[in-house]
């Protein structure tokens, strides 16, 4: 009987091997009509912005929507969009000239009301805006005239040109009235490259050029005439889409498969903004976690050969951190304490800290792979910390870190995919809700960084938080991601590390 | 056979209320769903705002009553993921499910009864180890192994079938097989054991002495008595595969039930994963009901009851 | 007279062929059940390496057959560079005590309530059945949340879950058996004898059950098993390093379209244990079947 089984297995196994390489060239299905076929593994959520905090969601609302600016990434510029110039009237008044001759999917024209409109009604919280930080520091949006809008500032708010540039789309006023955000999600209209003209919700999604795309739009006019999104949950079956070339597009393939893809598809790895981390609960309401003793935290730094997992799991370009934050961010100083693998150091540490016989500690880890998660675990054990290892959805997980009911946390952060490193230890060291560190020194700075208009000072600031952060090892900093695609060889696909597919920007060779 | 129904009717009106009342309990106990739906970068404050906005905040058993009060009158609210009505979500992905689950149900018992009531005319013969050998294969094999070494013969080497998708009829062929696979091994060794028993009775010894043929003695009067699990469990094995495979969908990327609950309760969507359960719940109630009744037709003296 | 003859060498015949086969199966899945057994309980000794030992700058190397094997590892490792081999024998332990210990328990409350629900039929019945129904709509996956966000993600919390969840198609079968049987002449000699109902249950009722209920408890062991895999690859079962065989298939799953051997190899084990449940399973039947008559 065994043989019969393991004959079988290893038939299967030649299979799938065989098929794997000799299977002929991919047919590139997609350049012969004009479609880019698209998979995304998770469900995208109802097409209204506001309301959507996934990833894949967003992406197809930024080609159904504009926003009053735009940011180039390449260059970093803003670029006008809705809008074609601002200025700020007084500190916390911005005036906008709104664009002339915009119409959108629907054939409404484009005018200062839909701007009153979408954004005064998507900051009532009433109205369930899912990221609160992205519409709380407009007070009201104010008509000047049919193409002059104001927006007036409830606090400065460093950040506000970013989250203008695309993050906050501008709805059509009277359709928008009407069907309110259920309306939105049933049929989305915007003035965007695509427009939807066909939607399973969280299955399947076709869109096609909208020609009517205004001129002079900073996103231009797409080079690819239709994109077809699907939802595939299984990434081997992409796999075999990809390989049969049914499929053109596709992401975050692990990078273990994606070195075997290479030679078989184009694989094209970018750097993303998001960035995986351990967090230390120091506070922890009441509980004497060992986490609290700053020399536990360093033990557990030097314990972990975070090298070796970043070569065996991140792949690409990822790197290992030694800052609470992404390099690529302003503000990211890097002349920081590094902790280097060092697992006798890490023993004489826990030692010193009157731990010689150990100690047992429990990780919650959330949106990361198990095996790193694991690979952490094994090497703590080996100075002698006993990691009992919980994997949580990241909601759950979050909730008891919150709560002070965990004392090391792993998950990952993305920073909104912005670039500045307000959007990270503001959240994680600034005194709010996901602070357990509640360092009084280190959120006077961050305080100090968000609200100053000038760079050099934010910067300086900045820098010594994230010192003072690394000194007493709040955070076990782990490594920054790259993000692989999967793409169809006759497609031109530039990533942008804010994890934002931009097909709009791509083309057939 | 009007008092039976009746009682039926108040115990399926019981276990729909019943199941309905643990599983939101349990939601709330397995997540937070405002903390779920402010998503990875929601803050506290974002969280709290949602639990206004969605009326989460409110008691528990409030909460409870208002939904099974609305869901009497058909109205299963909105999903909290997608924004649009549960009944409109659901009505997409039924159809779906019911395709598949029934052609995969009939696969499965047209393969294992014959070939469970081959195997048991001679317990031990080739035939009958063969029937084991497929069996054990087919509840070690996982299933979204076999559905992958399908999808890459069938559709990446010969391209004969979709390799993913349900928009040609062609696209159900694979899921079909593999689901219909995964439930055979159950049906067959029921079919097996219930006929090696009955075969062994003395009416069976009865007819086989006054000579009636054999096929005769096997379908009418040894499959008639065997069959009275396997009328129960296949109702089971039914249910089980409408509720769906959440493995099979995953892999040939099909919209069916068994994914919407799967990943709704992972989003913590409450008003999608009530309403599945509380439709779950009704559809097993129907089939034990019909297995019941199928069972009483089969076996008058069971009528009595 | 000719004909009774006939009947009479066929069921001698049948007789033969069940003795023999019982035989056959009992030694056969004896034996490999025995060996399953004994790789369980030594495990630590037969290994080559420490099952949970990391080792990053070896990961997934393949088995001994392929041509950039290591053979320091003859079925290579896996995706943390942990040997393969020990991991599978190790992995018994955990398949064996789950599946075994989680059917038998299950068995015994689905055998229980499908007894009384049969048997005493009317509002026993009904109750019962509604206590069934409403087990059968309930999400495994939903409860099994909820009892790790309760009592924490181990082996035993899942052990507990599945034991408390999987006695369905128990009581389901042996409810509908237990109704064809409950008017059967020696049942009804039974009662009229003035038996218990509890000694009828168990004396008259549950030796005529034996055959459907090996047949279900063989069915559960590889369902409970794969069950097991499933929810500790959700995070809700097992510990991350304990090697479990399911744990293992649901590890392989990301990387099955180019190292199917991740999967093969525990796949393979369960594969034996199934058949070895099954054929013993099958064997004690036959020859308690042999013996009665």
């Amino acid at each position: 009987m065994t043989m019969t089984r393991f004959g079988f297995a290893s038939l299967a196994g030649a299979i799938l091997a065989a098929s794997v390489t000799v299977s002929a060239a991919p047919a590139l299905a997609g350049k012969a009509d004009d479609t880019l076929n698209v998979a995304f593994a998770l469900e995208p959520e109802a097409l209204d912005t506001y309301k959507i905090a996934g990833r894949e969601g967003l992406i197809l609302a930024r080609h159904i929507y504009d926003g009053l600016l735009y940011k180039d990434l390449d260059t970093g510029e803003i670029k006008p969009a809705l809008a074609t110039s601002w200025r700020f009237v007084d500190p916390t008044t911005m005036e906008f000239d709104l664009r002339e001759g915009v119409v959108f999917h629907n054939g409404a024209k484009f005018s200062a009301d839909d701007v009153v409109y979408t954004l005064n009604t998507v900051l009532d919280p009433n109205y369930g805006t899912r990221f609160r930080i992205a519409v709380d520091w407009i007070e009201k949006v104010e008509k000047v005239s049919d193409l002059k809008v104001r927006i007036k500032m409830a606090k400065p708010f460093a950040g506000a040109i970013e989250m203008l540039a695309d993050a906050l789309p501008i709805y059509p006023a009277a359709y928008f009235k009407e069907g309110g955000s259920a309306g939105m999600a049933a049929k989305p209209v915007g003035t965007g490259p695509y427009r939807l003209v066909e939607m399973t919700p969280g299955i399947r999604y076709a869109f096609e050029r909208f020609d009517g795309h205004y001129a002079g739009s900073p996103k231009g006019k797409p080079a690819i005439g239709k994109l077809v999104v699907r939802t595939i949950p299984e990434l081997n079956t992409q796999f075999a889409e990809l390989l049969a070339g049914k499929l053109d597009w596709t992401w975050r393939i692990p990078p273990d498969q994606a070195s075997r893809l290479a030679s078989r598809i184009q694989v094209v790895s970018g750097p993303i903004m998001r960035i995986a981390y351990v967090g230390f609960a120091v506070t922890g309401k009441g509980k004497d976690y060992p986490t609290k003793n700053v020399l536990v935290r360093r033990a557990i730094n030097h314990a972990v050969n975070r090298e070796a997992i970043v070569k065996a799991f991140a792949g690409g370009a990822s790197q290992v951190l030694n800052a609470a934050c992404n390099p690529k961010q302003f503000g990211c100083a890097q002349d920081v304490v590094r902790y280097d693998y060092a697992p006798e150091k890490a023993k004489a540490l826990l030692t010193e800290a009157g731990f010689s016989g150990g100690l047992d500690i429990e990780m919650v880890f959330a949106a990361m792979p198990r095996p790193v998660a694991e690979a952490i675990a094994a090497d703590l054990a080996k100075v002698g910390i006993r990691v009992t290892l919980n994997e949580q959805q990241y909601a759950a997980g979050v909730q008891k870190w919150r709560a002070g009911e965990l004392p090391a946390f792993f998950t990952n952060w993305g920073s909104y995919g912005t670039g500045d490193v307000a959007f990270i230890i503001s959240n994680f060291f600034g005194g709010g809700a996901d602070d357990l560190v509640q360092d009084k020194e280190v959120i006077e700075l961050v305080a100090t960084a968000d609200s100053a208009q000038d760079r050099a000072l934010r910067q300086e600031n900045y820098a010594k938080a994230l010192k003072k952060i690394a000194e007493q090892a709040y955070w076990l900093p782990m490594y920054d991601f790259n993000i692989n695609y999967g793409l169809s060889p006759a497609l031109v696909f530039k990533p942008h590390p804010d994890e934002f597919a931009r097909w709009w920007l791509a083309s057939w060779k | 056979m009007l008092p039976f129904l009746t009682r039926r009717l108040i115990v399926a009106a019981l276990v729909a209320l019943a199941v309905s009342a643990v599983s939101f309990g349990l939601m709330f106990v397995a997540g937070d769903p405002a903390v779920v739906l402010a998503g990875q970068a929601g803050r506290a404050q974002d969280v709290e705002i949602i639990r206004q906005a969605y009326g989460l905040d409110r008691p528990m058993p409030l909460q409870f009553f208002s939904w099974i009060g609305k869901a009497l009158t058909g109205d299963f609210g909105t999903s909290l993921y997608f924004n649009l009505p549960v009944g409109a979500i659901i009505a997409e992905r039924l159809p779906v499910t019911l395709i598949l689950g029934s052609a995969a149900f009939l696969l499965a018992l047209l393969v294992s009864v014959p070939l469970g009531i081959l195997a048991s005319i001679r317990p031990g013969s080739a035939l009958d180890r063969a029937a084991l050998m497929l069996a054990v294969f087919g509840q070690a094999i996982p299933s979204f192994w076999l559905g992958l070494i399908l999808i890459v013969v069938f559709g990446v080497w010969w391209s004969l079938v979709p390799i993913s998708g349900t928009e040609t009829w062609q696209g159900y062929i694979l899921p079909v097989i593999v689901l219909s696979y995964y439930a055979m091994p159950a049906l067959m060794r029921m079919t097996r054991a219930g006929m090696i028993d009955v075969l062994g009775a003395d009416y069976i010894r009865t007819a086989q002495a006054k000579g009636l043929p054999r096929i005769r003695i096997l379908l009418i009067h040894a499959l008639r008595n065997a069959i009275l699990p396997l009328v129960s469990l296949a109702a089971v094995q039914f249910g089980m595969m409408l509720s769906g495979s959440i493995v099979i969908e995953s892999v040939f990327a099909i919209n069916g039930m068994g994914r919407l609950a799967w990943e709704s309760l992972l989003r913590s969507d409450l008003p999608v994963v009530q309403a599945i359960i509380l439709i779950l719940s009704l559809i097993y109630v129907t089939l034990t009901t019909i297995a019941d009744l199928i069972n009483a037709w089969l076996d008058p003296r069971l009528r009595s009851a | 007279m000719t004909m009774l003859d006939l009947d009479g060498r066929l069921l001698q015949r049948r007789r033969l062929w069940r003795r023999i086969n019982a035989s056959v199966g009992i030694r056969l899945g004896g034996v490999l059940l025995a060996l399953i057994f004994f790789i369980a309980l030594f495990a630590p000794l037969l290994s080559p390496h420490d099952p949970i030992a990391q080792d990053l700058t070896r990961r997934l190397l393949p088995p001994f057959w392929h041509a950039s094997a290591d053979l320091a590892h003859p079925l290579g490792t896996d995706h943390l560079g942990r040997d393969y081999l020990a991991r599978l024998l190790h992995g018994s332990q955990v398949s064996l005590g789950i599946g075994i210990g989680v059917t038998l328990l299950a068995g015994a409350i689905g055998t229980m309530l499908g007894l009384m629900a049969g048997y005493f039929g009317g509002r026993v019945d009904m109750l019962i059945s509604f206590v069934i129904t409403t087990r059968l709509s309930l999400p495994i996956v939903l409860v099994a949340l909820a009892a790790v966000a309760l009592g924490g993600a181990s082996l035993r919390t899942l052990a507990i879950v599945l034991s408390l969840l999987l006695w369905d198609r128990f009581a389901v079968v042996v409810r509908s058996a237990t109704q064809g049987l409950r008017n059967r002449e020696f049942v009804q000699a039974a009662v009229s004898f003035g038996a218990s109902h509890l000694r009828i249950m168990l004396c008259s009722l549950l030796p005529n059950l034996r055959n459907i209920l090996i047949v279900v408890a063989t069915l559960e062991v590889a369902n409970v098993i794969l069950l097991e895999a499933a929810l500790s690859f959700l995070g809700l079962g097992a510990r991350p390093p304990t090697p479990s065989w399911g744990l293992m298939i649901a590890e392989g799953r990301e990387h099955i379209l180019f190292d199917p051997w991740l999967i093969a190899l525990p796949g393979a084990a369960l594969c034996l244990l199934i058949l070895a449940v099954n054929l013993l399973g099958d064997g004690v039947r036959d020859a308690l079947d042999a013996k009665a008559s």
